[in-house]
This record gives C-alpha cells, sequence and structure tokens, in this order.
C-alpha cells in the first residue's frame, strides 16, 4: 500500500542572508556565503527545497590562546600564533568563512585595545577571502570600544559584527548600518529573549537581511536539548510568520564541546570514554551536527577534523533532498 | 502671521471667555496658536501631540474641525469639547477655556474609584451581628438568690432572644461589680456569631449610663504584603468614620511572602513578625480612633482580610506549609477570635472575625475582593485583577470561579523603588511627556509639592517615557537623548522628574533603571497571571465583558497609560472599572452584614484555585510580557498604532 507522507506549508520563511561583500559588492572577500531562506523545517527537501546549506566557520583568536585545548593547538600548529596565517589555515581546510573572537587581553598582557583589534582584522582579510565575524569578548564596553573602530576601518565588507546584546545594541546597530556590516545578537537560550532583542535591532531601521541571531547553545551533555528546543521553537515561529524569529542562527558548537570536561581532561578519566583525542572531536562533531539538524545556519568550529566530520554530515542531510 | 501681508486668506474672530475682545485667526490656525497670541494659558503637557487630552476647550459657537478625537467621549463632543492642539478654527468661534482641574476630572481614561458608600438600605438591627442591648436586671433578695449570671441571662433572653451567652473567665470575675455599680441597670454588648443557632458571645457589660451616647464601632483591616489598611465605621450607621494605611512593618523582614515565611521558621522570627503587623494595625487603629475622637474600647468587633500568610503571621499559625508542596494552609475558615488573644489594640473582649480563604496562594483578600468586586454575582464572564504584591486574578461570573496568583513584587505600592511612596499626599499620581524637550508635567495628591512617586505614577511615568521614545521595548533609558532629565546615577541610567527646588527634601526625584526593571517584571507577572488563567480554563479574554481592578492606588488609574506598559490586557477602555483596595472593601461589608460574611465563606468554597507553577506556560508568558507592551505586538494594537504613529 502506497503511503502518502503529509507536507506542511508555512506562511513564513527563514531571511536570507549573505554574508561578505566581493570586490563587486564594494568589499574585498572573493567568495561570499548567503544562507537562510527556508520554507520549512530543517532537510526536510520533499517539503520545501532548502536554497542554502548551512555553513561552516572556524573559530580564531587573534593571538595564541592560552585556553584553548592542547589538541586544537597541536592540530593548528604554528598558523595560530597569528591571525592571519591562521585564518588562511581555516580557509585551505575547507571552512566557509572565519570568526574571529576577540578576548579581554590584547598583545601580552595588555587590555584589548581598537588598534589591536583594528589590526588583527586587517590581517583576517588580508590573507583569506572568506567572509568574517568579528565577535568582542562579551562585554558591552569593551565590544563597543573595539567593534566601533573595527566597524569603521572595514566599511562595506558586510562583517558580521557581535555580541549585540540587550544592552550594547543602540551603538552596534549604529556602527554596523553606518558602514554596510551584519550584526551578531545574542540571547540566553529563550525564544522570548531571542524575539525581544531583534524587535528592538529592527526598530532602529536595520535591514531584515543584516542579522544573524545566536540564541546561545550548550554542548552534548550540559543541555544541548534546551538549545535544541530553542531553536526548533524559533524555526516553528518563523514558518508561522513571526518576523522577529526569522533571523538566521549562529551558533558555537566549537566553543561549548571544549570546555566540557570530556574534551578538555586527558588524564585520569575511565577507560571506557575511550581515547581522548577522539573523544573530543566526536564531542565537538556531534554538537555541532546535532545543532544543524535543529536548524543552524551557521555552525562554528574550533579542529580541523571536525570541520571535516560536520561537512560529510551536511553532504549526506543535502543529498537526501535528491532521493 | 506677517504684517505686510496684502490679501489675507480668511480672516476670524475668536473669542475666548476670559478676554474682552477677540483674538484675529487665520483659517487653519490652531486654538492653541489663537489662544497663545491672546494671552489665553492653555496647559499642554504632552507638548501639543494631542496625546494627553490635557488642553480641551469648549466651542461654544462657530466652526472648528477636529483633527484628532482621541480622549474625547461622545458626551464631551456633544458639550462642544475639542482639543485646542488638534483643533483649527474654520469660521468665527467663541472659546470657553475651563480650568485644568476640571480637565483633569472629565478625561475619558482616568478610572476613579468609587467613594464608599453605606450599602444601600444598611439596617444594623438586621444585618449586624454586634447587638447592644440596655437591661434593667431584678436585684437579687432573700427571694430571688439566683446567680448574677443567671439573672443577665435570663433578662437579656427575655429582651433580646439570646438562647446562649458565652463569657470568658475575666468577664466573670468582673460581673458582679459592674451590676451592683450601676444599680442593675447596664448595657450589654454582645455578638451573635455566624450562623443562626450559634452561641452569642458577651463583649461588654457596662453601666447603662456609661454606655449611653457613645458609639459602638467595628474595624475592618486589609493586611496586604506591602501596606496595611484599616477603615473604622459606626457600626449603628454603617458608616465609615476614618480611613487609614500604612507600610506593612514586616517589608523590612522581606518583600514577598515566601521570604516572610523563610523569616517566619528561623527561631523568634514568626513572633517577630506577628508584632510588627500588629505594631502597624494598632498605629493605624490609635490614628483612625484618634481623628475620629472614637475610644478604642468602643471598638467591639473587627472583621480581617488578607492573603493566607499574612492571617497565618498575625494569628500566629506557622505558614511554613504554605511555601512547601504541596503547599497548603493551617486553616482557611478560621472561628470567630478574641481581639486580646489576636492582639488588637481594641475592646480586648471584642470579636475578631478573620475572614476565609481559598488556598495557600488566594486568601481572604481575594474572597473579599470578589465580593466587593460584585464577581459572584456577575451576569457575564468577567476579570478580578487585583494590582498588589501577590497579582492575585480571578476569572468566572455567577456560575464560577477561577483564580491564580503570581508574585508581582511591591512596586505597584511605591515600595521597592528608589523615590517610591504610598498613594498620599505629596505623590506623583501622574505625569505627562513633552515629546520634543522631554519635559514632564507632573500631577501631585493634594497639590503639594512632589514627595515621591505611587502606583499610578510610576505606570504614567513608565508610559510616558516609554511612548516618548525616552525608553526602549527592553525598558533601558536612552541616554543619548541629549536632555538634562537623562542622566547617569549610583544605579545606572535614570531620569529626574522633578527637580530638587520643585520637592519635599530638596532633592531631585529620579525614576531608576532598576525602578523600571522592577516595574516590568511586576507587569508582566500580572499579565502573565491572568493570560495564564484565561488559557487554562479555555476562556478568550476577548469573551471577557468587564474588567474589574483592585489595588492600592488610591483613589486613581490610567487605564490607557496601563495598557501601554502592557498591564492589562488592550481592550475598550470602557470595559475597565477601577474599584479600588477591594479586599478593605469586602471586609467593609463584611463587617456590616452577616449575610455578606456568609457571601464570602460561599465565595471561598466556591473558587477553584489554579497553581500557575504547575508547568511552564507561566514562565513561558512572563519572559514574553517582559518588554513593553509584549514581546508579541499584536496582543497590543491600539499601542502599537500609538508607537507608530508618533515615532
Amino acid at each position: 500500500m502506497p503511503v502518502e507522507i503529509p507536507k506542511d506549508s508555512w506562511p513564513g520563511a527563514v531571511n536570507t542572508v549573505t554574508l561578505g561583500a566581493t570586490g563587486d559588492q564594494g568589499g574585498s572577500r572573493t567568495s561570499t556565503v548567503t544562507i537562510g531562506g527556508e520554507r520549512s523545517l530543517p532537510f526536510m527537501h520533499f517539503e520545501s527545497p532548502m536554497p542554502h546549506r548551512p555553513a561552516i566557520a572556524m573559530e580564531i583568536a587573534p593571538a595564541r590562546p592560552a585556553d584553548w585545548s592542547a589538541v586544537l593547538l597541536e592540530a593548528w600548529g604554528a598558523t595560530a600564533d597569528d591571525p592571519g596565517s591562521w585564518a588562511r589555515a581555516c580557509e585551505e581546510a575547507g571552512a566557509d568563512l572565519i570568526l574571529l573572537q576577540f578576548g579581554l587581553k590584547g598583545s601580552g598582557d595588555e587590555p584589548v585595545s581598537a588598534d589591536f583589534a583594528v589590526a588583527a582584522v586587517k590581517a583576517v582579510l588580508g590573507s583569506t577571502g572568506l567572509p568574517l565575524v568579528v565577535v568582542g569578548p562579551g562585554q558591552a564596553e569593551v565590544d563597543n570600544s573595539i567593534l566601533v573602530p573595527i566597524a569603521d576601518a572595514t566599511k562595506g565588507e558586510r562583517l558580521v559584527l557581535g555580541l549585540c546584546e540587550e544592552g550594547n545594541y543602540r551603538t552596534l546597530v549604529a556602527a554596523a548600518m553606518a558602514n554596510d556590516h551584519l550584526v551578531l545578537g545574542k540571547t540566553p537560550m529563550d525564544v522570548n529573549l531571542a524575539k525581544q532583542l531583534n524587535i528592538l535591532m529592527s526598530d532602529m531601521g536595520l535591514g531584515r537581511d543584516r542579522v544573524v541571531m545566536d540564541p546561545t547553545t550548550a554542548a552534548l551533555g550540559y543541555g544541548i536539548e534546551y538549545g535544541y528546543s530553542v531553536m526548533e521553537r524559533l524555526r516553528l515561529a518563523a514558518l508561522q510568520g513571526d518576523g522577529m524569529t526569522q533571523f538566521p542562527i549562529l551558533v558555537t558548537p566549537g566553543a561549548e564541546a571544549w570546555k566540557a570536561k570530556e574534551s578538555k581532561v586527558g588524564e585520569g578519566t575511565p577507560a571506557e570514554w575511550g581515547e581522548w583525542r577522539q573523544r573530543g572531536m566526536n564531542w565537538e562533531a556531534l554538537t555541532a551536527v546535532s545543532l544543524v539538524e535543529a536548524g543552524a545556519h551557521v555552525v562554528v568550529l574550533r579542529h580541523p577534523e571536525s570541520l571535516r566530520r560536520v561537512r560529510a554530515a551536511i553532504d549526506e542531510l543535502m543529498a537526501s533532498e535528491t532521493a | 502671521m506677517s504684517e505686510g501681508r496684502e490679501i489675507p486668506v480668511a480672516v476670524y474672530a475668536a473669542q475666548f471667555d476670559s478676554l474682552a475682545e477677540p483674538v484675529a485667526v487665520d483659517a487653519g490656525e490652531l486654538i492653541v496658536d489663537a489662544a497663545r497670541r491672546g494671552g489665553v494659558q492653555i496647559q499642554q503637557p504632552c507638548g501639543g501631540q494631542g496625546r494627553c487630552g490635557r488642553c480641551a476647550v469648549r466651542v461654544e459657537s462657530g466652526r472648528v474641525r477636529r483633527r484628532s478625537l482621541l480622549r474625547l467621549s461622545p458626551t464631551d463632543l456633544a458639550a462642544g469639547y475639542a482639543l485646542a492642539c488638534q483643533t483649527v478654527v474654520e469660521g468665527d468661534i467663541a472659546i470657553v477655556v475651563p480650568p485644568p482641574e476640571r480637565i483633569e476630572r472629565r478625561l475619558t481614561t482616568d478610572h476613579v474609584a468609587p467613594e464608599v458608600a453605606v450599602p444601600e438600605g444598611y439596617d444594623a438591627g438586621r444585618s449586624q451581628s454586634v447587638r447592644r442591648v440596655v437591661l434593667r436586671l431584678v436585684p437579687p433578695s432573700m427571694d430571688d438568690q439566683r446567680d448574677d449570671w443567671a439573672r443577665l441571662e435570663t433578662t437579656l433572653r427575655r429582651a433580646a432572644g439570646v438562647e446562649r451567652l458565652q463569657a470568658s473567665l475575666e468577664q466573670v470575675r468582673g460581673l458582679g461589680a459592674v451590676l451592683r455599680a450601676s444599680g442593675w441597670e447596664v448595657a450589654v454588648t454582645f455578638d451573635t456569631g455566624r450562623e443562626q443557632d450559634d452561641a452569642a458571645r458577651l463583649i461588654r457589660v457596662q453601666g447603662a449610663a456609661e454606655a449611653a451616647g457613645r458609639p459602638l464601632c467595628g474595624l475592618a483591616v486589609d493586611i496586604g504584603t506591602t501596606t496595611v489598611t484599616a477603615w473604622l465605621a459606626d457600626l449603628a450607621t454603617g458608616r465609615v468614620l476614618q480611613q487609614a494605611a500604612e507600610y506593612n512593618q514586616q517589608i523590612s523582614r522581606g518583600e514577598d511572602v515566601i521570604s516572610r515565611i523563610i523569616y517566619a521558621g528561623k527561631g523568634a522570627g514568626g513572633a517577630e513578625l506577628r508584632d510588627l503587623v500588629l505594631d502597624t494595625i494598632n498605629g493605624l487603629v490609635a490614628a483612625a480612633c484618634g481623628q475620629a475622637g472614637v475610644d478604642p474600647d468602643d471598638v467591639v468587633k473587627a472583621t480581617v482580610s488578607g492573603n493566607s500568610t499574612m492571617m497565618h503571621l498575625l494569628l500566629g499559625i506557622p505558614p511554613e506549609s504554605i511555601r512547601r508542596e504541596p503547599f497548603v494552609t493551617a486553616m482557611n475558615h478560621l472561628p470567630l477570635l478574641r481581639a486580646g488573644e489576636v492582639g488588637i489594640a481594641m475592646h480586648s473582649d471584642g470579636v475578631v472575625d478573620p475572614l476565609p480563604g481559598v488556598a495557600s496562594y488566594v486568601g481572604a483578600d481575594i474572597t473579599a475582593g470578589a465580593l466587593a468586586a460584585g464577581l459572584h454575582a456577575a451576569p457575564q464572564t468577567t476579570l478580578f485583577i487585583d494590582v498588589g504584591t501577590n497579582g492575585e486574578t480571578v476569572l468566572g461570573s455567577a456560575e464560577w470561579l477561577v483564580a491564580c496568583a503570581c508574585s508581582a513584587g511591591p512596586a505597584f505600592e511605591g515600595a521597592g523603588i528608589e523615590h517610591g511612596m504610598r498613594a498620599d499626599r505629596g505623590a506623583i499620581e501622574e505625569v505627562w511627556i513633552d515629546g520634543r524637550t522631554y519635559e514632564p508635567t507632573c500631577r501631585v495628591i493634594g497639590r503639594a509639592r512632589a514627595r515621591g512617586i505611587c502606583g499610578s505614577g510610576l505606570i504614567s511615568l513608565v508610559a510616558e517615557m516609554f511612548l516618548t521614545g525616552i525608553l526602549d521595548k527592553a525598558g533601558r533609558i536612552d541616554a543619548t537623548l541629549g536632555t538634562p532629565r537623562v542622566r547617569t546615577g549610583p544605579h545606572g541610567a535614570e531620569y529626574v522628574v522633578a527637580w530638587a527646588g520643585e520637592t519635599e527634601s530638596g532633592e531631585d526625584v529620579v525614576i531608576t533603571t532598576v525602578d523600571i526593571d522592577n516595574l516590568v517584571r511586576a507587569k508582566a507577572a500580572i499579565y502573565a497571571g491572568f493570560t495564564v488563567l484565561a488559557d487554562a480554563t479555555g476562556v478568550s479574554l476577548d469573551s471577557v465583558d468587564r474588567i474589574l481592578i483592585g489595588g492600592s492606588f488610591g483613589k486613581y488609574i490610567n487605564v490607557e497609560k496601563a495598557i501601554e506598559i502592557g498591564l492589562f490586557p488592550d481592550k475598550p477602555w470602557d470595559r475597565f472599572d477601577y474599584l479600588g483596595n477591594t479586599s478593605v472593601r469586602g471586609a467593609y461589608l463584611a463587617l456590616l452584614d452577616r449575610e455578606a460574611r456568609a457571601e464570602i465563606a460561599r465565595i471561598a468554597s466556591a473558587m477553584t484555585y489554579i497553581e500557575l507553577s504547575a508547568d511552564n506556560s507561566f514562565y513561558e508568558a512572563f519572559t514574553s510580557a517582559l518588554f513593553l507592551p509584549h514581546t508579541d505586538l499584536s496582543r497590543f494594537p491600539s499601542v502599537a498604532a500609538a508607537t507608530t504613529n508618533g515615532g
């Protein structure tokens, strides 16, 4: 007996957002990344084809990070000493885009400064043609002090600037609008809070094609189901036509997974946990693939092997389109 | 007006009532501009944007065109009222500018609590449980050696039909002396109890001469978590002699019921909280009696309302089980008590009647409130919102009643707010802000110098700050507006509502970011409470016929502004009624009328309590309401229209 698969048809769609601008478009990127545009739940190709693949961003830092797992630093080797060479290595490893994450420190023990930050961004833009996401340390005042000069210094590149939060969104949105950039809004794992920040940013006149949201997720075993559920509900609301939930989603499974004890700790763990290096990569890849299935448009990773594995999973999920 | 103009457009004459000569007006000119030129003062608190309605004038004759009818009722229009800032002159006109205080009372959005009135047809002889009768006893003799008590009881039975009379040992000890000193002519005060066949309770025996001309008084008390209110009433006439309110002294030991319960559980905490609330009540009793010239010994009955935790703490009953699953009280329907054992400073043998509650978080304040609001007799579905610390909501009609509660905090009563205060003399109760200059105009209770901001003032202030763009939808102050009114204080950004020179304390009155957060959380809790209650019962808010508002806002709340901040549902203003403190009103009705007291007990038994913490739907509704007016703007179409047109 033939079984007919019921098809949902939704009134709403996720916004289509293009990250980065090429020379023709006013920037200097050699490629851009377009995400979003879906009219169905993730990978329900039979209902509505997914217009764009989920993208993979690789996270780098402006200087060799002190708090990263040795496993990660070993994988990147000396390229991680300098943001330009690190970004180039990411491009060679197959990343779709780069996420440059600033901390509170600049060079050495100095607090991060605007000059330092602008130089790091320029170095990355100069060494790779990929679109770039730039994220501050997450303290409103410090974020503003470096992101505004970065926005001014890179006018037209369609960078994604973050983190835009309830406390600093005015400054960041204004800087992005004045310089033709995008913003990354971040809210603590709650559908309403995500929507509220989107309303506040939109009230300033920021275009719908200029916002990417990070609703916050957690690693496998650390509350991923909450993050998954929030993303799923945001997507359902978006499909039902709620305009303030229709922004594409960027999440950071790399940073979350490598904070987990299972990835970080190499000694004194039970034998059944398996080999440490593999475990960290497994943790990152499993977290990331789960979030891709929840509807992430950009996943930010740290390990090049995870990049390969998540890429393979996305290929498979997208291939089912033709099945 | 250019003097050199050769061909004037039409020029009309506008005659203002306060001027001897008419003012020349160009066709299409606004009434306010004509008035200004003629030197006539018309207040424009909102800066002439047609928002506040305070510039209404009466057009006695002549043609005008009203660009906006906002703030004018059909009655106003029929009487010729027009907003001076929104009305253009199209002919020779005659204008009456009313004094501002008359406009204040006439606004359609202002909802004023009804004055307290003695219930229609109040007859103490029929309704009152307390009675005082004068008896002439036959003195004992060698022929009649009945005991004093039997002599009193028999005479009372004959005179007043009292079958059984209860007395305390203390009363028996004093009886003989009073009987003999009075020459066997005494006034006996007693309470006939709640039910028809209850034994009467002896309150007082005094010499008939001593009692003559002294009033018989009662107290209606509402113990709020934040505010305690007491009304002193004459039981014979039913008239309220004095009203008094004060913050509950327990606030210093925790702002909400949960922290009070925790405090009560520690060592002597329970006894301390009991003393604090008794101090508060007794202070009010002393003040009310003092002002009314009543001897506290002539106060012989009190009805006490309040949430279940407050009732437990007053009576010294450990409230711990209220806070712990499965959340039960010690007793919802309490017996009649003696004032002396409760500790209220009235006649110590007076009767204290604690009104009945429903559950741990829906107490006597709500059952009494439902009675006062007439919810139990409402023909159609009615929503009753008590805008207080515990945010209780009741939905229903004569057929059914469901209730819930949520912790809103004390912000609406002016507590926990930097310059918050009760709705009392000197409280800013209404604010308008000019959308261009960000300058406020305030109305202060008693027309005094500003001392602080009360609940209705806070609602009004936050609504105006939001509508004029000082606040964003998240309730954050925009520090980039370039007005000295917005500045950075010790708690972050703040807005100066009144400069030091305008206040009683000589210090600036401000509202801080923290205050605004508190207020937004409070309004979100209340909004979430009634929306979840409506969802849980499957009742659409659209089908709610009337929305009754209770609360300690004093005399007044501006419904429109409460809608603008997302406290109340966006329904037509005329569906709302502001009832004031419904809990004390209910207690007052029960004080006067045993039938009303019985009705409260019936309400308590019939009301279904819904526990909001049973699932996460309340939390979801709460976070979505933590926004101005709400995350889902489609729920507030009138606010959406006001913010997009004004912006």
